[in-house]
């Protein structure tokens, strides 16, 4: 046989027809594609000693109790804390994931701290007469929001600008029957654990027009004309006639009749999406203040403190008037849209935002600082909305920070020239001090009379699992509950009303949680609505398509999802800051096709 | 023509000997253990069982390959008189230096294996999943893939007989044979978190 070309060729064909009857190609095609999967840097776990360590998740002021199964000091999952009287046990689907989000690919990593502080500082000795400095805290309530309070105190003409905070607790454990207007009870409002608890001892009445995951799982759903809640509220409070309130709100007669005889039958309270809500002012009308709507609690402050700038709400915040605003979202909390913010600074305003995502305030400001995520840093979470109880826990760091960040509360307290302490120790100390309560260990499950405990001891079981509570005492009336209703929008040329589809503004979630419910569909993805098909029809939309979502605050091209389940006259928005900023402030919008 | 057909079968034949004989050889690094350890001499002559070294910790979670603590406990100083144990004191013992074992077990990081929901309360013998680990004189050498980075324990079918051990089963498959032949769970989430 001579060695021709063909019959090179001949051998190489034989030979990769040979291969592919081996399993030689195979299996390299599978190991290439586990190699592929392990890149380096992708953070793994080390190997090692297994322990639990706790804390409190600080991703939404529910503050639910935390056991972290740790390998050599890394958390790898989480759950939660059984014996805990307020979360019991229960962790939301964005707690379980936390322990992802240091991690996160879209994190801010790196931020012009130096540049930061000099320019702030510039702009603090520069500042005209009346030109005022300020901070944003977005979850107030906070000790970190005492220490922006004490700076803006000592600070001239500091403000403390924060949302409306209600000064109300919700009993849910004490009523029979809840009405809802809109609340995402089960997705998201108050504490997920105590809500579940509680569950079997209310009826829930939903009203709202869209139906929701609340609205789902409700025992009644009233599904309402948008807009005409307050009617409703008034038919319910016996200030004008079922007949009225079912020809206004769509609603049945008897559907409206049932509700009213349930909530004259026994304890209730009623609940709205906006805690600042006009309609909160029913409960007043249905005797529930003291009983299921009470005074909320917060735990003792030192003395020092309370020599501290009120808290203003950004409306109430003079026009063009802040030259530095700074601007805390370094935990998912409320949102002041943009619309509201800009026409309060001044020209020459310096913005410089802590956060971990460049996608919030980071489009409006100049500097975006990188701050720490959920759990790397030490905080505390007030009382959330249907915590009766005083409250304090701490939120210990599981990981060191992955990236260099800086501490809001720290930079801020720099800028104001207030003395390096630790607030948090500082604020255990003045609880400790005070002697009420108990704290409760969540190693052993053990409560102890706080006057049995040391405050070395307080402050070591708080940092390793542990929380004070205080539920003793009668339930306190909170002051009125009356909110202004929002001024009145023009309905010509944006027809549609606007229902929020996200319970809350989520801030970085883990990609995990995104991949299982976002490309999922089992939540809009951001910069998503959805809209009736008689509305898609009228205004040309097609399912999947783009279109133009427009309200008195701008315009921004989105994603339509034609659903049947979204009535005619309504527009279910998505979440996420760009949204945020659209809708926030305006109730009504149109669709139109891109 | 004929010369073209021996060329196509010559070349296949030497793939085909490639693909099955030698590709199984060289696809695995092979790596020695760190100390010549005899599960055999612990077991007859200590008397020693699987659990004495290889335990549950309290709180239920298993313990793995023994840390050097345990080791020293008994090997302080000699017990007998041969070289592998005088290497093992002078090396490890003696200057306090944990012994780098190479785990044949271990899983990737995608992989939750409870020890104690298996052992306790499938009342799995140890042998089922690890062989007759506990009756050998001395360690196999480790092997493992540098491509995916695994033991040969753990992944991958058999490539060809060579080798391999025919007992026991640490690999996804395995799981799988024996949650279906019990009957049991053996979705994906069972394991992979």
């Amino acid at each position: 046989m001579t060695t021709t070309r063909r019959n090179l060729l001949k051998f190489v064909g034989g030979g990769a027809a040979g291969a592919l009857l081996t399993p030689a190609p195979w299996r390299l095609i599978t190991d290439t594609a586990l190699w592929s999967e392990n890149w380096p840097g992708i953070p793994r776990p080390g190997h090692g000693e297994i322990r639990a360590r706790f804390t409190h998740c600080t991703l939404c002021p529910a503050g639910c109790a935390v056991r972290a199964r740790c390998v050599n000091g890394q958390p790898v999952s989480l759950a939660g804390v059984k014996p805990h009287p307020i979360s019991h046990g229960a962790l939301c689907p964005w707690g379980i994931a936390g322990h992802h989000l240091p991690y996160h690919p879209a994190r801010v990593r790196q931020g012009p701290v130096k540049e930061a502080l000099a320019a702030v500082a510039r702009a603090i000795s520069q500042r005209g007469a009346g030109e005022r400095v300020a901070v944003l805290d977005l979850r107030p309530g906070r000790t970190v929001s005492w220490t922006y309070r004490r700076a803006m105190a000592a600070i001239d003409n500091g403000l403390y600008l924060a949302p409306r905070q209600p000064d109300y607790s919700i009993d849910l454990n004490a009523a029979r029957t809840v009405v809802s207007f809109g609340a995402p009870l089960f997705d998201g409002w108050g504490t997920p654990g105590n809500v579940f608890a509680a569950r079997a001892n209310f009826r829930l009445v939903q009203i709202e027009p869209v139906e929701t995951r609340t609205a789902a799982l409700a025992d009644v759903w009233l599904p309402i004309r948008p807009g005409t809640e307050t009617t409703m509220a008034a038919a319910l409070a016996g200030e004008t006639t079922i007949a009225e309130a079912a020809r206004v709100t769509g609603v049945d007669e008897q559907a409206i009749g049932a509700v009213k005889e349930a909530i004259a039958s026994g304890p209730a309270v009623v609940l709205a999406a906006d805690p600042a809500s006009p309609l909160m002012s029913l409960n007043a009308k249905l005797h529930a203040v003291g009983h299921t709507v009470v005074a909320r609690r917060e735990s003792p402050l030192p003395e020092a403190w309370k020599k501290a700038a009120p808290a203003t709400e950004m409306a109430a915040a003079p026009d063009r008037a802040i030259r530095v605003l700074l601007i805390d979202e370094s935990l998912p909390g409320g949102y002041v849209p943009w619309q509201e913010i800009q026409p309060k600074l001044a020209a020459n305003a310096v913005v410089v935002v802590f956060s971990s995502s460049s996608e919030g305030y980071g489009r409006h400001a100049q500097c975006v600082l990188p701050a720490p995520v959920y759990p790397e840093a030490a905080e505390d979470v007030g009382p959330a909305i249907d915590t009766v109880a005083a409250v304090f826990r701490i939120a210990a760091p599981l990981v060191a920070p992955v990236v260099p960040v800086v501490n809001p509360g720290e930079l801020v307290a720099r800028i104001a020239g207030l003395p390096q302490t630790d607030p948090l120790r500082e604020r255990a100390d003045a609880i400790h001090k005070a002697g009420c309560g108990t704290l409760l260990s969540y190693a052993d499950g053990k409560s102890t009379p706080l006057k049995a405990v040391t405050a070395d001891d307080f402050w070591k079981t708080l940092n390793q699992g542990g929380c004070w509570m205080d539920d003793s005492g009668k339930k306190a009336a909170p002051g009125k509950l009356e909110f202004p209703a929002a001024g009145a929008q023009p309905h010509d040329d944006l027809p549609l009303t606007v229902v929020a589809a996200e319970p809350r503004h989520s801030g970085l979630e883990s990609p995990l949680m995104s991949k299982l419910e976002r490309e999922s569909n089992l939540r809009m993805t951001a910069n998503a609505l959805a809209i009736s098909p008689a509305d898609a029809r009228s205004n040309g939309i097609e399912n999947g398509g783009r279109c133009v979502l427009e309200t008195a605050c701008g315009r921004l091209i989105v994603v339509a999802t034609i659903d049947p389940g979204v009535p005619a006259g309504v527009v279910e928005v998505a979440g996420g800051p760009r949204m945020a900023d659209l809708c926030g402030a305006s109730q009504r919008a149109r669709v139109v096709r891109a | 023509m004929i010369g073209g057909k021996i060329a196509f079968a010559s070349g296949m034949l030497l793939a085909l000997a490639g693909g099955w004989l030698a590709f199984p050889r060289i696809l695995y690094q092979t790596r020695l253990q760190p100390v010549n350890f005899s599960h055999k001499i612990h077991a007859e002559k200590a008397g020693a069982k699987c659990e004495d070294c290889h335990s549950f910790r309290e709180d239920g979670t298993y313990a793995g390959i023994p840390t050097l603590d345990k080791c020293s406990g008994c090997h302080a100083a000699a017990m007998g008189a041969t070289a592998e144990e005088k290497n093992f004191i002078d090396q490890y013992v003696t200057p306090n230096r944990e012994p780098q074992w190479l785990s044949y077990a271990r899983q990737p990081e995608n992989v939750y294996f409870s020890h104690i929901s298996h052992v306790k309360l499938g009342h799995v013998k140890c042998e089922q999943c690890h062989g007759n680990e506990g009756g050998t004189g001395a360690l196999r050498p480790y092997q493992q893939d540098p491509i995916s980075g695994y033991s040969r324990d753990i992944w991958g079918r058999p490539v060809a007989p060579v080798g391999l051990r025919t007992e026991g089963g640490m690999k996804m498959d395995d799981c799988v044979d024996c949650h279906r032949r019990q009957g049991l769970e053996y979705s994906c989430l069972g394991c992979h978190k």
